[in-house]
């Protein structure tokens, strides 16, 4: 085997097909990319599901002296034993993991944690925060069940799922993902045709080299290796731009964001993901190659 | 050296086997003209010889091979011992002499050093010497086929198949041509010439085997194009 006289087949044959090597480059990395930043709001997404899953409980929240709320009829609020027979009703359910009573101060301390609205805070005192009964779930997926079973016990004024506020966001980024994911398959679909067109045109404007090649017995790998290698080196490339849009789209998206997210993309993952769809990618090339070859350069 | 037993040829489509029932031998170094006009299966057979075609029936031995039994992996193998020139060159146009013959061996994965020393060589045998860094718009028809089968040649190959090497050349450069065969020939190599040109089969006093619709006709050692009388 003569390495440099393959390469220098490989150099001639890239050349002259400059134009749909360029082509194919491109195709080959935007798919890439995309199949890349799709495989990362995916591993996104479930870090963060499962990171949500382990918090996510249901607030119970009680009716007090002139609640709002239509189920806080009588205007008077919950009294003591309601409040503990319906601990009871929730400690009794099957689901339930956990409960946690939260008091007026509690809650009052913990909404100015977590609010910046000065003036909001300045106006609200401890006696309008309701109280509430934190409950966990064994199984977040179980929460609609209690949900239902809750709703109309004698003083619950209403129940906030954090899964629903949660869903909104997830049912975002999963639309965001399969979008990400079906343009991929798209253009690697279309990098599939184009590197079996270049390889076609390859094999077409050397068909007096393959032919000599052939009539001089050279072996098959000989013949299609240069081919084969084009699609492979025009793959590489590809898979590298996609390699450095991905790492951009680390820093500049998935990075900003992660201020906002508790669990953040690390470069662990960024890095598989990348030698993943790389890997794909010179696969594709491969194949598109192999198979082109098949029909239009019999040996 | 090539061993044909009761071949047929039928290609797909068409009723007229190419090739009906030939049986031939040809020994190791032996000179023969494979003559008869257009169709008449010359080419099928040289094909057959390459494992470029399979035939219908019969057996087929080249260079002690049965091509029956010859995996598609294996056939780069024969074609190595196998040299062929043809009626219209097939030199690249882009390379020169040397690079053109060179071209056969680096192919074949032949070694820098080796090339080195036998195609300046061959290049000489066949009566280049002093034109190895021409191109080949830059020599005559030929000179041409003279490269052609300096390719061919230069692996060594036992047989050398011609496919009407001089069809496209001058009668009084075609005895060059014809020179240069039979110096390969000398070397013990095996020659088999399909042509029309009867001048110079009349000339050259080899065996010819001649084929008419498929089927051997006549075959005569020193023989010439026409019937002999």
């Amino acid at each position: 085997m003569r390495a440099n006289f393959i390469f220098s087949e490989v150099w001639i044959g890239l050349r002259r097909n400059l134009t749909m090597t360029i082509a194919v480059i491109v195709t080959v990395a935007v798919g890439m990319a995309l199949l890349g930043i799709g495989l990362m709001i995916n591993s996104q997404v479930s870090s963060m599901t499962s990171y949500w899953s382990d918090k996510v409980e249901l607030s119970v929240y009680l009716c007090k002296e002139n609640s709002p709320f239509e189920p806080c009829t009588d205007k008077k609020g919950i009294s003591e034993e309601q409040k503990t027979a319906l601990e009871a009703v929730i400690k009794g359910m099957p689901q339930v993991e956990d409960v946690i009573f939260e008091d007026s101060a509690t809650a009052y301390k913990n909404f100015l944690d977590n609010q910046s609205n000065n003036v909001f805070a300045s106006f609200l005192k401890v006696e309008d925060m309701p109280e509430s009964f934190r409950v966990k779930l064994g199984d977040p997926d179980q929460s609609a069940a209690v949900t239902e079973e809750l709703t109309g016990q004698a003083g619950v004024s209403n129940i906030v799922n954090q899964r629903q506020l949660l869903d909104s966001y997830f049912g975002f980024m999963d639309k965001l993902q399969w979008m990400a994911l079906s343009v991929a398959f798209a253009m690697v679909f279309a990098a599939t045709l184009l590197i079996g067109n270049t390889v076609r045109l390859s094999a077409f404007n050397r068909r007096r080299e393959t032919g000599i090649m052939r009539l001089v017995g050279a072996s098959n790998v000989y013949i299609q290796l240069p081919f084969v290698l084009e699609g492979v080196i025009a793959g590489l490339i590809g898979g590298v731009l996609a390699a450095v849009m991905l790492i951009t789209s680390k820093v500049l998206i998935f990075d900003s964001i992660q201020n906002f997210i508790p669990e953040a993309l690390g470069w662990n993952t960024v890095a598989g993901i990348i030698s993943g769809t790389m890997a794909i990618g010179v696969i594709i090339c491969i194949l598109a190659s192999f198979i082109t070859l098949r029909r239009y350069l019999r040996v | 050296m090539i061993h044909f037993d009761n071949v047929t040829k039928v290609y797909v489509n068409q009723n007229r086997p190419a090739l009906d029932h030939i049986s031939v031998d040809v020994d190791k170094g032996e000179f023969v003209f494979l003559v008869g006009p257009s169709g008449s299966g010359k080419s099928t057979f040289l094909r057959l010889v390459l494992k470029e075609e399979r035939p219908n029936s019969g057996a087929i031995h080249v260079a002690g091979k049965d091509l029956s039994k010859l995996s598609n992996f294996k056939v780069p193998h024969l074609r190595r011992r196998i040299g062929c020139v043809f009626q219209d060159f097939r030199l690249l146009p882009n390379k020169n002499v040397y690079e053109n013959v060179a071209f056969a061996l680096e192919v074949i994965g032949k070694p820098r050093r080796f090339i080195r020393k036998v195609v300046p060589e061959v290049i000489e045998l066949v009566g280049l010497e002093g034109k190895a860094h021409r191109m080949p718009d830059e020599l005559s028809g030929g000179e041409q086929q003279r490269v052609a089968m300096a390719r061919a040649f230069v692996n060594r190959p036992m047989i050398l198949l011609a496919d009407e090497p001089t069809g496209n050349i001058d009668p009084a450069t075609s005895i060059g041509i014809m020179k240069v065969l039979d110096r390969i020939n000398r070397t013990g190599t095996t020659v088999l010439m399909a042509t029309h040109d009867a001048a110079i089969v009349d000339s050259m006093r080899k065996r010819v085997v001649e084929l008419e619709d498929g089927k051997i006709v006549r075959d005569q050692s020193r023989g010439v194009y026409g019937q002999a009388y």
